[in-house]
């Protein structure tokens, strides 16, 4: 079949980040296609530029067979391209059948609203898609099963025939996942071209007819879901991940002592549904799972970030890696020396005063152990490549755990991070390990994982679903990873 | 840095310029020569030691709120109450200095009426400090209510037997707590104006400020959660009290300003005394670019476009500096990421 809406070579750079390179993808009337990969890896990119919300550097957005020229929010909306975003875009005040009208309100002589019309509209719109929604309540009233189908109301009353949802089941419950994918389904039956970005797994395996691997901004495949078995999903999950030569490390036994870490039934909202794992001096323990299974919270929870809802964590000091370098692990317009010290003035502290001496000393000990180039503790952090950026946050981290913390954590240490410096930050990470620091590594890249740790633990699903060696075959890995005692649908997260 | 320098730079030479333009404009649109205005509003601060003195008067409480501002900005706080901070302090400063017994001598007299000034501005900021800190409450609004609030109070406070009655003005401060004039130095060419040792104490409030931000643990922890306090709270450093830290001590410096009007120039405090400089600082802050140089240019700046008004008043309204002023302000102030930041991207930043 033709396609319905084709990205022809879509091209995104920002910055020195190349977040969609040269990416060409079609989209069929009638099947639902699901874009994976990781975060960061470029799909919600992708998908605006098809939308008209973010313009493309170079390539083409093609909708029945005629391009889009102005890549405007507006163009693509006429011309029938629809997208739900992650954050819905309601008027909380206004009742249900308002946001639906709200841009596209159809009038009568003079400009008098034609609320009658609206409604009948929205109501033909929502029986055709099987729900129903209450068109008086004010949308803050609503639930967020309801927001999201009304968002969707608000495209098909656009007369969208490509709807594209940005990771729609991170918000739902495993029911109301369940019935959007029903939903979605109907969609594709009437001659649509649904999109889904998502991060799990199951509902690629349970619900698409195609899939995309995006990864770095590149697209690794596309293929018909034809095999839902373990091995087709094995493959898959090497897709999303890379697989490639693991990055070289020597490895060298280390002595374990006694556990330094250990949680214990933890429970975080909707994201940590009973995390119980231990982590011992000189062990490396890394944390597998498709992102959005609860390691951002698990990290958060970690670091003292986030309080616990229930069960125990014991931990000494802990020294922690963020996932995202440029909101947690830096102040971006402060200066290299600052973030080498961030949250440690104290220690340089006397009087009340900052001995400059005594920081600059421990500031160019450690920027000369990250190697970090040039070596300049004046420039400002966001002048640094993102490498350079995580050798700083790591060597932080690092020198943290020196100095007294005993406990480790690192998520998404390498993301975005060139080869030559996420072997610099390996050798780090195992360097601790070998002085007796307690180390989990929350990671997405397997490679990493095997290269570095003692023991994986999976994550799904707010649990840690399963141990491994770290030479567990990657069928293994991905079927734990779909996370075997769960119920189907896709796992709600706060 | 030398970029960003140059940057500031260039903004604030095109604000200066097109506030200029704007004077000329509307000088002529009265039928006046700009030029002469021009040229009369210079000699008359300027070029006459009364008016180099009078300027001087002017700059300092613009001096004192203009780092006042800066601190709060350097935490990414825009405090509007410099204004009703002053007039509390100015309140308090003229009721201690009065009941003070009659004989005090200076050294005493006078720490006691300026450490009182800095405490008043400190705890009228305490308010805006904890709604910011507790419940994030946008500080822009906060402290704009309290600056009608201090209205409120000070006018009750003054009615209600602070004032001598039947005026709206406190009695005189004893000698001991006055501060002496410049010319007590033997300027006597300053003679009759009404600059005071209030000025070299803002210069040096500047510069400690300037180190305090700088060099001090709290003032750097403070500067670092103005640029993120995203990766602050996450590498531990106490944000929320940071920030009130900064408001509370923007809120002193405020405080500290009142005493140029009310210790050095007319020893007492009447209703409305110093009032428009909390705003001024504003301007000042943000003309003064994060530097202590900066700031105390750019209080001269106003100063003298303040004195410059009166001078011109005679021919053409003085109200003319002020739309000088404003042009300037609001040139500068877009050219200012701070501002934008401040006003509006906190919810982009998360």
């Amino acid at each position: 079949m033709a396609a319905l809406l084709a990205l022809e070579r879509l091209d995104k750079r920002y910055g020195a980040v190349h977040a969609v390179a040269d990416v060409s993808l079609a989209f069929e009337a009638g099947r639902l296609h699901a874009v994976v990969g990781e975060n960061g890896a470029g799909k919600s990119t992708l998908l605006k530029m098809a939308a008209g919300v973010v313009v493309p550097d170079a390539g083409e957005v093609v909708i029945d067979g005629v391009r889009l020229d102005q890549h405007t929010a507006r163009e693509a909306i006429a011309r029938g391209i629809g997208m739900v975003q992650q954050h819905f875009a309601l008027v909380g005040v206004l009742s249900a059948l308002d946001n639906v009208m709200l841009g596209a309100e159809p009038v009568r002589a003079l400009g008098r609203l034609d609320v009658e019309r609206a409604r009948a509209r929205a109501v033909a719109v929502a029986r055709e898609m099987g729900v129903s929604l209450p068109w008086e309540a004010p949308v803050e009233t609503l639930g967020v099963g309801d927001r999201q189908r009304l968002e969707i109301v608000r495209t098909l009353v656009r007369e969208a025939r490509v709807v594209i949802l940005d990771e729609p089941t991170a918000v739902l419950t495993p029911g109301e996942a369940a019935a959007l994918y029903t939903t979605l389904r109907r969609l594709a039956d009437a001659g649509r071209a649904v999109v889904v970005v998502t991060h799990h797994l199951d509902e690629v395996r349970d619900h698409a007819d195609t899939v995309s691997v995006i990864r770095r901004g590149k697209l690794v495949s596309s293929r018909p879901m034809n095999r839902r078995d373990g091995e087709a999903m094995a493959a898959l999950t090497r897709d999303i991940m890379g697989e490639g030569p693991p990055p070289r490390l020597e490895r060298r036994a280390r002595q374990l002592g006694e556990v330094q870490l250990e949680l214990r039934d933890v429970r975080r909202g909707r994201a940590l549904r009973g995390v119980t794992l231990r982590v011992r001096a000189g062990e490396i323990v890394g944390v597998a799972g498709v992102e959005g299974n609860g390691q951002r919270e698990l990290v958060r929870v970690l670091a003292g970030l986030e309080p616990v809802d229930g069960g125990v964590v014991q931990a000494g000091p802990v020294a922690v890696v963020h996932e995202d370098r440029h909101a947690e692990g830096l102040v971006l317009a402060a200066s290299v020396r600052d973030n080498l010290v961030l949250g440690e003035l104290a220690r340089f502290a006397r009087l009340g005063m900052v001995d400059g001496a005594a920081l600059e000393r421990e500031a160019r000990g450690r920027l000369e152990r990250a190697r970090v180039v040039p070596p300049d503790l004046d420039a400002p952090a966001a002048a640094l490549s993102g490498g350079n950026q995580q050798k700083i946050v790591v060597a932080r981290a690092v020198a943290r755990a020196e100095r007294g913390a005993r406990v480790l954590v690192l998520a998404q240490p390498t993301r975005g991070v060139d080869l030559g410096a996420a072997r610099a930050i390996h050798a780090e990470i195992a360097a601790a390990a070998e002085a007796g620091r307690a180390v989990l590594l929350v990671s997405a890249d397997l490679g990493e994982l095997r290269t570095l740790c003692d023991r994986i633990l999976v994550m799904a699903r707010g649990r840690i679903v399963t141990e491994l060696p770290p030479d567990a075959p990657d069928a293994r890995i991905g079927e734990a990873m779909l996370g075997g005692d769960a119920a189907p649908g896709a796992e709600a997260r706060p | 840095m030398i970029e960003r320098l140059r940057g500031a730079t260039t903004a604030t030479v095109a604000g200066v310029a097109a506030g200029w333009l704007a004077l000329a404009l509307l000088v002529w649109a009265y039928g006046e020569a700009p030029a002469a205005i021009a040229g009369q509003l210079l000699s008359g601060t300027w070029g006459m030691p009364y008016g180099i003195g009078q300027v001087l008067y002017k700059a300092t409480p613009l001096l004192l709120t203009g780092v006042a501002v800066e601190l709060a900005l350097r935490a990414g706080l825009f405090n509007i109450g410099a204004e009703g901070q002053l007039a509390v302090a100015g309140l308090a400063v003229a009721t201690l200095g009065a009941h003070l017994p009659r004989g005090t001598p200076a050294w005493l007299a006078l720490p006691a009426v300026l450490a009182i000034a800095p405490l008043a501005g400190a705890a009228w900021a305490v308010v805006p400090a904890i709604l910011r800190a507790r419940f994030g409450a946008h500080e822009v609004i906060s402290t704009i209510m309290m600056n009608r609030i201090a209205d409120a109070a000070v006018g009750l406070a003054l009615a209600r037997g602070l004032a001598i009655p039947g005026t709206v003005r406190t009695p005189d401060v004893v000698p001991g707590a006055r501060l002496p004039r410049l010319e007590a130095l033997g300027l006597t060419s300053l003679h009759g104006s009404a600059v005071s040792f209030a000025l070299p104490l803002a210069v040096v409030v500047a510069a400690l400020a300037a180190v305090w931000l700088a060099r001090s643990r709290v003032g750097r922890e403070v500067v670092l959660v103005g640029l993120s306090p995203t990766a602050c709270a996450a590498e531990r450093i106490p944000v929320a009290r940071r920030l009130a830290a900064a408001l509370v001590l923007s809120g002193a410096v405020a405080g500290l300003a009142a005493v140029a009007p009310v210790l050095g120039y007319k020893g007492y405090f009447e209703s409305g005394l110093g009032a428009g400089a909390g705003f001024g600082g504003i301007a000042v802050a943000l003309l003064g670019r994060g530097h202590p140089v900066g700031l105390v240019l750019s209080a001269l700046l106003f100063g003298t476009l303040e004195q410059g008004g009166l001078v011109i008043n005679a021919r053409v309204p003085m109200e003319v500096t002020t739309v000088l002023q404003g042009v300037i302000i609001v040139a500068v102030a877009l050219a200012d990421a701070r501002v934008r930041a401040a006003l509006l991207g906190r919810g982009r930043a998360r």
